[in-house]
């Protein structure tokens, strides 16, 4: 059985195919709504006291019409694409407008009963009021960094329901008339191992939805409101239209491609995560028939997670300024079977599911690849979102530290270049700590930060280097858990580009213990100066080798992202030879 | 005596020099020599002396921004360069921080590193984050690298080791042993240029630092040599990007703070000018040909920011906080394959320039919408030296906006105008409302040639109530130069844990730096009593990844823990809305600041004049509602104490200023036009 994801949408304006009402108006309205959005983002981020929202933005706020239609979002985190439309299409179906009163918020992150991603990211959504009608919502959605559950941080890849990841946080009201419902607040809070921290962050998420309140109250004062539902019309029907030109430009046809997880995260066979991309003039059909049933651990993709990597891929490949609406959402029809890894049965957990999204956009990508023109094709990326997590004592004194780090990878060449080395791609883009960061901090030392030669598949364009960390303990005791993919095979390259190198995980490399690690791994304890490497993978390239400009190759050789042994046997010992002839 | 400042920009160098006799201010421009910018420098200068009658050694002082470094960046044009770097660290530069520049567009790469990979080389010699050395330095190893990068070429070297913030000598010792190498080459240690901690920022700095030494070595040569040329004494002076003045020995071995030379000058001219015009709060808005800046002045001081990119490189050093949009009076105007009216980012620049220009220019900017509404002038502007095509301005807005969208040609040239003035508010409100500033208390601060032109319909957007357009707004930034204070940054970092018992180690930071700067300005020759140094702790909660900025007002030994606490607290409320007690404080870095006041210069008066000045001419101009007749005046006319009612339009050589129907403007007693909304 298939089920279409597809959350409810209020339709667009009938006439979406004409002129635009009042193009100049859209366009200054617009302006209007980034600055309420980028304000919201700026004071959420500010005032937060978490590292996941404050440093590392792991937050997205947004404004909705009173029919639930997104409006405008400010999204650090592709992940967060439209997440927050589940949210607001939850709490449209859990209270009657007639019910809801001005000075309400509501609080929510369950990914089966209430449209969450996963349950560490929780959503207030704030009704807004104007002439005593309910108008817009103000919402936003944060990444908590614990949230209970079995393991600390609510995400364990070994996870068997959704029980074990946490507090459940259907629809309900955590603000009534203006007032905080603090006892409720402290029972979310206690659920998690960091209550303060809780409790600070979820009133700033109250904050912030206040303050995008008090600019929309502003703004519609400034403007009028039949002049602000004019525009939004507008702008959905534009956005809508703009997505449609971009469909139609592709040729009408279907197809599929696989993309594989190395397991379902506790071991096993190779996991298939299809694609099925159908055009059909301004239709675009995305279906995940043929992926493999759900995941006995916590690598499942919930309904909003699969749907913000869908549009992620959309956005990306085929426009990548598209403002991220409603209009935009109205073009991309989602389907996936139930009970599959993209379209989970409850309660199956589905903490860890970020591998499994970079996954599933490689497929979107793969497929796009032979519906699109060769310049808007890309090759496969490392695609995994890599993370180590070490935790024991601190440095400095008795505490303990937990340090969590998702590593950048090689990104998939183009036909324009090669592919950029060492960075996050598809649904993520956090920063690393600096080493002297993570020295000053933890008791661990960075031995090597450097790029992984040869991980770049060879191709008239090259894929991207994977990124080497190694890091090795100063005290004993250090636990270290990896999570990672990648690691069985490599990036594919794209017509005739040669593939990414695996990743690989290595313990006490270069000594007499070196010893390869499986690409997941939990709480193996480190001795003082024993070491752990992540090797991410490479990306894949783009052409046949031969067709690489000699220049170029010169430099791969020289720069040392290539070893020459390597260069000589994807590009060929002569063109090699040929190449550093050429001068520096 | 006379001062001089000038500002060599893109397509003009802006000369301001004020008479210390008379107080007069004149102004003038020639044209930038890109390939050589210090040959603008002299001829300007050289018409200054034979023009305007002024003897060489008259000149007192002499102060330029420049842009050399910055776009040596851009264009990549630096020298070839070398890195030597702890082991394991090679690919810092490369690396950054692992993050893509664009979300969803994968056609905006990340930069190739200035340093190319085979010319980073990593040496053993590793120090831990205490300061004990846990490899000793591979003396040999360095010896070595520089042998091999002297045999490749290179020009300049950087040398980035990890926690050298904390402990230089490793970096100072390889630096010794590069000299002995190649005593010709250009050598930076990160310890030296920044000794911050976080080993990107610090040695993305350092590297940009090596990389433009050399050749901004060379421009000095070449400027200093024009300048004996021309029978100059005075010791020519460089604003930096923390909009003070640095010596020409200070460029050489910190050109990398060079970076923002010439729009944070003009920050400071308008700190100045609103200071003394009454208006310490500003919103400064300098609308160029292709971009805006826009910044912050609050209680007379610009904001700052610690760092921003340079080409996408980080450059950390202190520097004036100026937000810049791709928005300007050159922006081309266009409607997308879904019906929308777009105005920017692409802009026609200097060349071909807008329509109107009859340069080659096909598409419609914003300037010829402003010129098909008469704002401006719709014959000649430049004070007449440039002809001005109407009717080419009209048929491209009817051909490529009006018509597809089915609108008047004055209804398409209004929407542009809306939607770029949309665009330029929301910049406004980024600096301003989006950092939790009340606009009510500001006043806009419009510059460069199109600022003046936009001002009162941006500020009626953002709900500003006041204009203050300074005199000739086009050369703001030459005028800043002759207001700036000399400067120089320093910066101690060390992770500490603040408390009674370390608090007086953290004080003890300051007095190394304040040796260094009083050796500073004892080689500047600044008297004392013109010396002043502003100290700054910057600190954080443990466990946070972002400081906040403590101003210590007293010496800091004399601060009192539980005082810098309470400095602390509040700052911290002040930036993020709250503060926790008893949660542990971190020190992260000590800030010293050392100035050097310079006077400023006493500007002359207008002469005082009666209210309602006569205007030069009428025109019919297009404000939102129709075509109104409209009094045309000139800015040399109107003397202080001048009262209009809008609607006006004030023409000056390098601006114009336009005010609607029902404001009203008068000129203040130094000169300035005040729009009150």
């Amino acid at each position: 059985m298939t089920a279409t994801l597809q959350t409810s949408l209020a339709a667009l304006r009938s006439d979406d195919e004409g002129r635009l009402a009042d193009p100049i108006a859209m366009e200054v309205f617009s302006n209007r709504l980034l600055s309420i959005t980028e304000d919201m983002g700026n004071t959420l981020v500010r005032s937060s006291f978490s590292t996941n929202i404050k440093e590392r933005k792991d937050c997205s706020v947004a404004l909705f019409d009173g029919a639930g239609r997104l409006v405008c979002q400010a999204s650090h985190v592709p992940l967060h694409l439209g997440s927050l439309m589940g949210s607001v299409t939850a709490v449209l179906k859990a209270c009657p407008v007639a019910r809801m009163r001005d000075g309400d918020a509501f609080i929510c992150n369950d990914p089966y009963l209430a449209g969450g991603t996963h349950m560490p990211d929780i959503s207030i959504v704030t009704p807004v009021f104007i002439d005593g009608a309910l108008r817009f919502f103000a919402a936003n959605i944060g990444h908590h960094s614990d949230v209970g559950g079995s393991v600390p941080g609510s995400i364990s890849g070994t996870a068997r329901s959704i029980f074990e990841e946490g507090l459940r946080i259907p629809v309900i009201r955590i603000v009534r008339a203006g007032e905080l419902d603090e006892d409720l607040l402290n029972l979310v809070s206690q659920n998690s191992r960091e209550a303060e921290e809780r409790s600070l962050d979820l009133k700033v998420q109250i904050a912030t939805n206040e303050r995008g309140k008090r600019l929309l109250l502003a703004l519609s004062l400034q403007m009028g409101l039949t002049a602000m539902t004019g525009a939004i019309d507008d702008l959905l029907a534009y956005t809508a239209r703009r997505l449609r030109n971009r469909i139609r430009d592709m040729q009408d046809g279907q197809a599929s491609c696989v993309a594989w997880l190395d397991d379902d995260g506790l071991g096993g066979d190779p996991v298939p995560i299809q694609a099925n991309v159908t055009v059909q003039g301004e239709r675009l059909i995305l279906d995940f028939a043929g992926s493999a049933p759900q995941a006995r651990g916590a690598m499942n993709v919930a309904e909003s997670a699969l749907l913000a990597t869908c549009y992620y891929a959309v956005k990306t490949l085929l426009d990548p300024e598209l403002l991220p609406n409603s209009g935009m959402f109205a073009c991309v029809e989602v389907s996936a079977p139930t009970g599959s890894i993209v379209n989970p049965a409850y309660p199956a957990p589905v903490g860890a599911r970020s591998i499994t999204c970079n996954k599933v956009a490689r497929a979107l990508f793969g497929a796009f690849a032979q519906l699109l023109p060769a310049e808007r094709a890309m090759a496969s990326s490392q695609d995994v979102v890599p993370v180590i997590i070490f935790s024991g004592q601190r440095r400095r004194d008795d505490g303990t530290f937990v340090y969590l780090e998702s590593m950048g990878g090689g990104v998939g060449a183009r036909h324009d270049g090669d592919g950029m080395d060492g960075v996050h791609v598809h649904i993520t883009n956090t920063s690393n700590l600096p080493a002297e960061a993570l020295e000053n901090e933890y008791a661990l030392l960075v031995d090597e930060y450097a790029l992984v030669e040869d991980s770049g598949g060879a191709g008239r364009h090259r894929g991207g280097l994977g990124i080497a960390r190694q890091i090795s303990a100063t005290r004993d005791g250090i636990v270290f858990s990896a999570r990672s993919d990648g690691h069985r095979a490599g990036a594919p390259g794209l017509f005739g580009g040669c593939d990414g190198r695996t990743a690989r995980l290595l313990r006490n490399p270069g000594t007499a213990h070196e010893d390869e690690l499986s690409s997941k791994i939990s709480n193996l304890v480190l001795k003082a100066g024993d070491s752990v490497r992540l090797e991410t993978p490479g990306g894949g390239g783009f052409g046949s080798p031969a067709e690489r400009e000699l220049k170029a190759l010169a430099q791969d050789i020289r720069s040392g992202k290539c070893s020459r042994n390597a260069a000589e046997r994807d590009y060929g010992a002569e063109r090699v030879t040929q190449a550093l002839a050429l001068a520096d | 005596m006379y001062r001089v400042g000038f500002d060599v920009g893109g397509t003009f160098t802006d000369f301001t020099i004020h008479d210390g006799a008379s107080g007069a201010i004149r102004h003038f421009k020639v044209a930038s020599t890109p390939s050589d910018p210090s040959e603008a420098i002299e001829s300007g200068l050289s018409a200054l002396i034979t023009e305007l009658g002024i003897a060489a050694h008259d000149i007192g002082f002499v102060g330029h921004g420049t842009t050399v470094a910055t776009n040596m960046v851009i264009e990549r044009r630096g020298v070839r360069t070398g890195l030597i770097t702890t082991k394991g660290f090679r690919d810092v530069l490369e690396i950054g921080r692992q993050v893509r520049p664009h979300l969803f567009d994968y056609s905006v790469g990340k930069p190739e590193p200035l340093v190319p990979r085979q010319r980073r080389f990593e040496v053993a010699g590793r120090i831990d984050v205490e300061g004990n050395t846990l490899t000793a330095l591979d003396e040999a190893a360095i010896r070595s690298a520089a042998e091999t990068l002297l045999a490749a070429r290179v020009e300049a070297i950087a040398i980035c080791f990890l926690h050298s913030y904390l402990r230089g000598e490793h970096e100072r010792r390889a630096a010794e042993i590069v000299r002995e190498v190649a005593p010709d080459l250009y050598v930076s240690t990160s310890s030296d240029v920044l000794p911050e901690f976080r080993e990107y920022e610090r040695f993305s700095t350092t590297a940009i630092n090596s990389y433009v030494g050399p050749k901004m070595g060379r421009y000095l040569n070449r400027f200093l040599g024009r300048l004996m040329n021309l029978g100059i004494v005075a010791q020519p002076y460089t604003i930096h990007s923390n909009g003070g003045l640095m010596s020409v020995e200070t460029v050489r071995a910190y050109p990398v703070r060079t970076c923002l030379s010439g729009p944070a000058a003009g920050v400071v001219g308008a700190a100045e000018v609103g200071k003394e015009a009454g208006f310490p709060d500003l919103i400064t808005f300098d609308v160029g040909g292709t971009s805006t800046d826009v910044s912050l002045v609050e209680a007379g001081a610009p904001a700052f920011a610690a760092s921003r990119m340079v080409a996408d490189h980080p450059v950390r050093t202190p520097m004036v906080d100026i937000h810049v949009i791709g928005a300007g009076g050159g922006s081309i105007a266009w409607i997308d394959d879904a019906g929308a009216l777009k105005v920017g980012p692409h802009s026609a620049g200097a060349d071909p320039g807008p329509v109107a220009y009859g340069r080659g220019g096909t598409e419609p900017t914003l300037t010829d919408a402003n010129i098909i509404l008469h704002r401006l002038n719709p014959v000649t502007l430049l004070g007449g030296r440039m002809k001005v095509d109407e009717e080419a301005a009209r048929r491209a807005v009817e051909e490529h906006i009006a018509r597809p969208l089915g609108l008047t040609v004055e209804e398409a040239a209004l929407g542009i105008i809306r939607i770029a003035v949309a665009n330029m508010s929301r910049a406004i409100r980024a600096v301003s409302t989006e950092k939790g500033y009340d606009l009510a208390n500001f006043a806009l601060f419009p510059y460069g040639g199109a600022g003046p032109l936009h001002a009162v319909a941006v500020a009626e957007e953002c709900d500003l109530k006041r204009v203050l357009v300074p005199q000739e707004p086009g050369t703001m930034c030459a005028r800043g130069i002759l207001m700036s204070d000399l400067s120089l940054d320093f910066v101690k970092s060390e992770i500490i844990v603040a408390n009674d018992e370390s608090w007086p180690r953290i004080a003890a930071q300051f007095d190394g730096m304040q040796e260094r700067g009083l050796a500073w300005l004892d080689k500047e020759a600044v008297e004392p009593r013109r010396r002043s140094f502003l100290r700054v702790v910057e600190a954080r909660y443990k466990g946070q990844n972002h400081e906040v900025q403590v101003r210590l007002d007293k010496v800091p030994s004399r601060v009192a823990f539980a005082e810098f606490v309470a400095g602390f607290s509040e700052a911290h409320r002040r930036e993020y809305g709250y503060d926790v007690e008893d949660l542990a404080i971190e020190v992260v870095n000590c800030r010293l600041k050392v100035v050097g006041a310079i006077d400023r210069p006493r500007t002359k008066p207008p002469s005082a004049q009666a209210a309602s000045p006569l205007a030069r001419e009428h025109r019919l101009v297009h404000f939102s509602d129709g075509w109104v007749d409209t009094p045309v005046h000139d800015r040399a006319g109107l003397g202080a104490g001048a009262w209009l009612e809008g609607p006006a339009v004030i023409e000056e050589m390098s601006s114009t200023t336009v005010v609607g129907p029902g404001q009203h403007v008068h000129v203040d007693a130094i000169g300035n036009l005040i729009v009150e909304l």
